[in-house]
């Protein structure tokens, strides 16, 4: 029996790198979209305005209120009654960088908001503009600060990709499943997928703790 | 307007399914943090690559794996079944963190009296530490029981008859797809709104306190 | 009260009238003050005395509910509220330095001297960077010009906050209790480079606990208290012998730790 497991195990293991492939591809994608637009905004909840700050502090409550599936099946199936009609890789795209936005709007503002006080005082007293002290010592340090957090994130939108299953992208869990539908063999082919995605998550929150205590350090 | 009261219907399933699987993980997770911060080397290590398996392995896969995967084959599981075993064992996972995150919070002389009052193991912990630590912990049991209401969509994927399914089988069957969505959007909103607030004046009284 | 033109600026600072108050608390209570050019001016007296209120109401960190701050015969007045270009502008000829330094952690000990300069007074990188060497060298760090802040010691900390203040060619110094959060050792290494600056003939205003220093170093000692200037004048005399009973008890207090 275990012999046929390993010899299947390889025979399914192409397939299901491709679909590692392509939830790697959404969730970096996502990422670097996602990011951008949650430094908007970022910048556009902490305004002093309320007029730029409501819509978007809104716009952010209920980004991170939905749940991602939710976001996911509404961008795929929801928008084409809005005769906005999208192929399941740009739909995957576009839900989970909505999803990344909002919450790592919400990341980045708590980065800013925990830059010491002494500094953005120490920036008043000599002189700089607000702008300056804005860019020069808010932004940096509390880039750095969220970093932990925002990568952490990052491990958690990749396991959120498996969700684009249900439009049909043929990311890792979709070839899994499809696998196991045809084999009748779920327990292996899920167990296998699953290892797949633990061997990138596990590593990559080793390597975000190790990055924690490395910035505790220097701040 | 029909598609709300459809959705709305859901709504309780949707809870239900989130409190059964926050009570599980709540109690197991006192089990895998006390294996955590065993003396046996054996049991730290198995209960910390636990609690690792759980929080990496995206949610969905390890539900597929629980319900197609065992509750298909000698065992049968219905789809509440392997929901709350599936997000129950990953909550008990999140929760073990939390726990253990608030027992490191609490100041390490607590113990030292404990130990020089003559208090044995259970005392210590149930009268001494655990009420501080539990402290620590709540506002992350909040947040993570409202990540927690968020998640159980997915349970939607096997079957399980909460607002995330209603909203798609409304979809599919009327014209409008646009809305099912819109609305279950917004009662997942609505159910985690007074979550939210709970965490924020628990943040604020527990703080307090101190 | 003699009239303020820009070339009768021996008196470097006048304070009119400030007051702040914090919701019901007077922290600093109707303070007048004049300062002349070159002048080391120590304020001391118990917490919550409005002693670094006060100090902060001068580069207006604070700003005043009342009174006229006149800087090198720039006067500005709180009343109406201040505008940013005033801020600016007085807070170019104000420099000040902190208890917890705060020096920018993210930065180089160059960089934390040279950007001041670029973007306040629009100095090239080069000559930031030359002026930046310069005070480093006078307050003795040129070998830590590439270090971060966190690979220096508080005392050491604290001299290039001070090389950071300079930068931007102040009138004024402004001290908050500069040694406070430092170890004696470290604290000397500092007093050193304050001693120095007001050698030079720097107009200095320092809030501090260190009475060794206002009495050496100091050319003028006033005593706070409850928000109010009780004494102030010679600190050798203050010191030995206070006119006022609450200057008595808190010099006490401090000699018989």
């Amino acid at each position: 029996m275990h012999t046929w497991i390993f010899e299947d195990w390889s025979g399914w293991l192409p397939r299901l790198l491709d679909g590692l492939l392509v939830s790697l591809q959404v969730t970096g994608l996502s990422l670097a979209l996602g990011f951008s637009l949650g430094m908007v905004f970022a910048l556009l909840s902490s305004s002093r305005s309320r007029l730029v700050r409501w819509p978007s502090v809104l716009l952010v409550e209920v980004g991170r209120g939905m749940p991602a599936l939710v976001m996911l099946q509404l961008v795929y199936f929801g928008l084409p009654s809005a005769s906005i009609t999208l192929d399941t890789f740009p739909a995957s795209v576009l839900a989970l960088t909505l999803t990344t936005a909002a919450y790592t709007s919400e990341i980045i503002r708590a980065g800013l908001r925990a830059v010491p006080a002494g500094e953005l005082e120490a920036a008043d007293a000599l002189g700089l503009s607000k702008a300056d002290a804005t860019r020069f010592v808010v932004i940096p340090q509390g880039l750095r600060i969220a970093l932990p957090a925002l990568m952490g994130f990052a491990i958690l939108i990749f396991q959120i990709s498996a969700l684009a299953f249900s439009l049909g992208l043929p990311e890792l869990l979709s070839q899994a499943y499809s696998i196991g539908a045809a084999t009748f063999r779920y327990f292996d082919i899920l167990l296998l997928a699953g290892l797949l995605y633990l061997a990138i998550t596990i590593p990559a929150s080793w390597l975000v703790g190790r990055l924690e205590r490395r910035l505790a350090r220097h701040l | 307007m029909e598609h709300f009261g459809r959705i709305f219907e859901a709504a309780p399933v949707t809870l239900e399914v989130t409190a059964t699987c926050f009570t599980v993980g709540a109690l197991l997770g006192v089990v895998l943090v006390s294996g955590r911060r065993s003396r046996s080397w054996v049991v730290r290590s198995v209960s910390r690559v636990v609690i690792d398996v759980l929080r990496g392995i995206p949610p969905i896969v390890f539900l597929f794996i629980v319900f197609f995967g065992i509750g298909s084959g000698a065992i049968t599981l219905s789809p509440f079944q392997a929901a709350v075993i599936g997000l129950g064992l990953i909550s008990a996972a999140h929760l073990a963190e939390i726990y253990r995150g608030s027992l490191l919070a609490v100041n390490r002389g607590q113990f030292e009296a404990s130990q020089a009052l003559g208090l044995g193991r259970t005392t210590t912990y149930v009268r001494v530490i655990g009420p501080q630590a539990m402290r620590v912990a709540i506002p992350g049991m909040v947040t993570w029981a409202i990540s927690l209401l968020k998640d159980s969509a997915i349970v939607s994927t096997i079957g399980v008859a909460e607002i995330m399914l209603v909203a798609n089988q409304d979809a599919r069957a009327s014209g409008s797809s646009l809305t099912p969505f819109i609305i279950a959007a917004l009662i997942y909103i609505a159910l985690g709104t007074p979550l939210a607030f709970l965490s924020r004046y628990l943040e604020r009284t527990l703080s307090l306190k101190r | 009260m003699i009239a303020l033109t820009p070339d009768r600026c021996n008196l470097m600072l006048r304070l009119e009238g400030v007051r702040k108050a914090f919701k019901d608390q007077v922290a600093v209570d109707d303070v007048s003050l004049d300062v002349e050019a070159g002048q080391v001016v120590a304020i001391i007296g118990p917490s919550g005395s409005g002693k670094s209120t006060l100090l902060r109401c001068i580069n207006l960190l604070e700003i005043p509910d009342r009174g006229r701050i006149t800087v090198e015969g720039q006067p500005t007045d709180a009343k109406g509220g201040v505008s940013t270009k005033e801020l600016m502008k007085l807070r170019r000829k104000v420099g000040m330095v902190f208890q917890s330094f705060n020096l920018f952690p993210h930065m180089t000990v160059l960089r934390n001297i040279s950007l001041p300069q670029e973007r306040v007074l629009g100095r090239s990188r080069a000559q930031a960077d030359a002026r930046s060497m310069a005070l480093l060298a006078q307050v003795g760090l040129t070998v830590k010009a590439d270090s971060h802040p966190s690979q220096c010691s508080g005392g050491q900390q604290q001299r290039v906050a001070i090389a950071r203040a300079l930068a931007l060619d102040p009138k004024i110094m402004l001290f908050d209790e500069p040694t406070s959060a430092l170890d004696p050792e470290l604290g000397l290494e500092v007093l050193a480079v304050m001693r120095q600056l007001a050698d030079q003939g720097m107009t200095m205003i320092v809030v501090t606990h260190e009475i060794h220093f206002a009495a050496d170093v100091a050319d003028r000692l006033i005593v706070m208290a409850d928000g109010r200037i009780i004494e102030q004048g010679d600190p050798k005399s203050v010191i030995n012998n206070p006119q006022v009973d609450r200057t008595r008890t808190f010099l006490s207090a401090i000699r018989d730790r």
